[in-house]
């Protein structure tokens, strides 16, 4: 095991602790700790002050203006956040168009848009799954065509999130019809004021708004907004997601709930019984324990496996499939155990009194907003049957 | 008290009819965003096709329906995912009136319950929290479905040697302190207090067993109808899902075609099948022996809170994005379904009773 490279990520696992314990304000550490829905500023207060440590980009060159962390670094960092139940990082931005821009835009791109993604200065949206193009993402039909200086852009974007507060979109569109699927797609930065682009959004079943469908009729996109090649938008798209793998945020959070769940059951009595005390609820527990136990080792072999050249590609999809599936699960025992607080969700209350649940311990309504909205992290990003068709096919060959 | 199969089947067959046309799922929406979540045309449209005098005696115009004509109702009512009380009120109250109630309250309060002109909730797993002294209620129920809307509440309380009592508070006076709720699938509860309240006590019981007996009968009643609820949403869940399969296309064919899915959906087809079987037998059981009797309730609310949860997480899961939406139902039927563990006793507990009789039998 390389020691140079674990006593590094432990420091910044260490300046982590001790930022947010020291250097988060109050108002937004009360909202998180809450899981309150939070809004355009908070994120964007949340990314700059993550700028000022030097970390929101910490994993990019240095001469972007990063730190050149190791997949290990970037993986601690996410997942200590996470762990501390700290807002979410906004990948679009920070984590996927800007490597792709400083990898393969132009010049004149890298200096347009990569000092406004490092500040959280822009607010950035993924144009990537279509109704028809979910897992099948080669299926996209948005269309580009060709006219001078010029493109226009008709189609329709699906799950697109936070694309209300979004001024740009960076976009998959297919400029060529011919051929296979995957060889006519190109990599598009969309002005979201642009004429033509109009967002609806789609409400899920936790009562709010974080998705949309983004529709482009006659879009008018400069050509200079074409990233790299016309035709080589799915190489890019799939450096995106490459670079995308080192997903720390999800073996925090599911630590997160545990922890969550662990407290509520040591404080909870029943029928005279701490929760945790009832055999039941003990078994539950401890083979969550277990399932973490599992996750973490395991993530954290496969993360310094990238580091080291000896991945075999399918570290990614054995993080998200466990990662996402555990915290599902502690989830629901969360809300079980949360008693008649956790039948409670009152949308409108929640609006009304900051956040706070009409019964239960004051991070209730969070509890139950998560809940119901993290049935998704086994949908998105790959859902996991994408997940496992990747371990099959690419890593064992079937 | 036997429903004969004809008559069940009318019963469900006019309910089936009657949801088609008025509780499609823009018109359950629309119900939603109501006061209460509550609309008394449907209300009434129920008692007047007869289904709030489902559980009364013959004598007084009832149809002193069984428990398996209760839950055809609430399997087509889990089916379509009807928000109104009619468990709680035409079921669960109208039975303690009927069993516990002196000739006059019976007399008086049928005639409402029937014409839906009177909603009672019931507050019957809290009576460790409730004082019954001198015909005064002091205590506090922390979740009271349907309870925003009630215009009685039938609380279980003790007595000062300890006894079960169960006593009928008017909502609506100084004393009682309701404040509304919206449970997560947007029905209506109320956290409820009582101060000393002036309530008036049902305690007549006339079927041979005791007021804590009736109580515990009851609760295997809802518990049985829970069932059939789950039953019907699971039957909703897996069709919708079969059906999405095959139309959704991905990487050139339907998801259906995906072995792997169709194993996914063969497992739930057995978990339905199941379901459905574990329903009537504890059906059944409701008027056997009290062992057997928890035995099988509690063995089928188990398996069933269990089962209808995975059928839910799954029909989410294939649906992709779509399933988390609020505008598609499988949506709803997942977040009914998470109330399952907790109403009416909740899984844990039934299982540890199931377990118990299972044991010592």
């Amino acid at each position: 095991m390389n020691t140079h490279l674990l006593e590094k990520a432990q420091r910044l696992r260490e300046a982590v602790r001790h930022f947010v314990s020291n250097e988060m304000p109050a108002e937004l550490r009360t909202k998180s700790h809450r899981h309150q829905v939070l809004g355009r500023q908070d994120y964007l207060q949340w990314m700059q002050l993550l700028d000022r440590k030097g970390w929101a980009v910490g994993h990019w060159p240095a001469e972007h203006g990063g730190q050149q962390w190791s997949s290990l670094e970037r993986f601690v960092f996410e997942d200590e956040l996470a762990r501390l139940g700290c807002p979410w990082i906004i990948p679009f931005g920070v984590k996927y168009v800007g490597p792709v821009i400083y990898s393969f835009g132009s010049e004149q791109q890298k200096l347009r848009f990569l000092p406004g993604i490092v500040k959280s200065e822009e607010f950035w949206a993924q144009g990537y799954s279509e109704p028809g193009a979910g897992s099948d993402l080669a299926g996209l039909r948005t269309r580009a065509v060709r006219n001078g200086d010029h493109y226009v852009v008709n189609g329709q974007k699906v799950w697109t999130t936070y694309a209300q507060w979004a001024d740009w979109l960076f976009c998959l569109v297919r400029t060529d019809t011919e051929g296979k699927p995957q060889s006519g797609i190109s990599f598009l930065l969309i002005d979201m004021r642009s004429p033509g682009v109009t967002v609806k959004p789609i409400r899920t079943m936790d009562g709010y708004e974080h998705v949309n469908e983004v529709w482009l009729e006659d879009v008018v996109v400069p050509v200079e907004n074409l990233v790299g090649e016309e035709g080589a938008g799915w190489t890019y798209a799939k450096f995106l997601l490459k670079n995308e793998r080192t997903a720390g945020a999800i073996v925090g959070q599911a630590w997160h709930v545990l922890a969550r769940l662990k407290q509520h059951a040591k404080e909870t009595r029943i029928n005279g019984q701490l929760l945790i005390e009832q055999p039941l609820m003990r078994n539950r527990v401890g083979e969550f324990e277990l399932r973490f136990l599992a996750l973490e080792t395991a993530s954290y072999a496969a993360v310094l496996a990238m580091d080291e050249g000896r991945d075999d590609g399918g570290e990614a999809s054995l993080i998200k499939i466990r990662g996402t599936e555990l915290y599902q699960d502690v989830s629901e025992t969360l809300v079980d155990a949360l008693g008649e607080a956790g039948m409670v969700f009152d949308i409108a209350a929640l609006h009304a009194t900051p956040g706070l649940p009409p019964l239960g311990p004051e991070d209730g309504g969070g509890i139950l907003k998560e809940h119901l909205y993290n049935r998704a992290n086994t949908i998105f990003g790959g859902s996991s049957e994408v997940q496992r068709n990747i371990l099959a096919k690419v890593v064992l060959g079937l | 008290m036997t429903t004969d199969l004809e008559t069940i089947g009318m019963l469900r067959s006019s309910l089936e009819r009657y949801v088609e046309d008025n509780y499609g799922f823009l018109q359950r929406q629309a119900l939603l965003n109501s006061e209460n979540s509550f609309s008394s045309r449907v209300w009434s449209d129920l008692a007047e096709f007869g289904f709030l005098s489902l559980r009364l005696p013959v004598e007084h115009d009832g149809l002193d329906g069984d428990a398996a004509a209760v839950g055809a109702l609430m399997e087509v009512i889990g089916q379509r995912l009807l928000q109104e009380p009619f468990l709680v009120s035409a079921v669960l109250a109208t039975s303690l009136v009927a069993r516990l109630g002196n000739a006059e309250q019976r007399e008086r309060l049928f005639g409402s319950l029937a014409s839906g002109s009177m909603i009672l909730a019931c507050a019957l797993e809290h009576a460790e929290h409730c004082l019954l002294e001198d015909n005064r209620l002091s205590g506090r129920v922390p979740l009271l479905m349907h309870g925003d809307l009630a215009q009685g509440l039938l609380v279980a309380g003790h007595d000062a040697q300890g006894k079960v009592r169960v006593c009928l508070v008017q909502a609506d006076q100084p004393r009682v302190e309701r404040s509304a709720l919206r449970l997560v699938d947007g029905r209506g509860a109320a956290v409820a207090t009582f101060d000393n309240v002036e309530v008036e006590l049902l305690d007549t019981p006339n079927n041979g067993l005791s007021v804590a007996a009736n109580i515990e009968l009851l609760l295997d009643e809802a518990n049985v109808a829970l069932c059939a609820e789950a039953c019907g949403m699971i039957e909703a869940l897996l069709h919708t899902t079969n059906e999405y399969l095959k139309v959704r296309k991905q990487f050139g064919k339907p998801l259906a075609v995906n072995q792997a899915l169709q194993h996914r959906m063969a497992d739930l087809y057995l978990l339905k099948q199941e379901a459905l079987a574990l329903t009537r037998a504890a059906e059944q059981a409701l008027s056997g022996p009290a062992a057997e009797r928890a035995r099988l309730v509690s063995g089928a609310r188990s398996y069933i809170s269990k089962a209808a949860r995975q059928v839910a997480n799954e029909a989410v899961q294939l649906h992709g994005g779509l399933g988390i939406t609020e505008e598609l139902d499988v949506s709803h039927y997942f977040r009914r379904v998470m109330l399952l563990n907790t109403l009416f006793g909740g899984r844990d507990q039934h299982f540890l009773r199931f377990v118990e009789h299972s044991l010592s039998a």
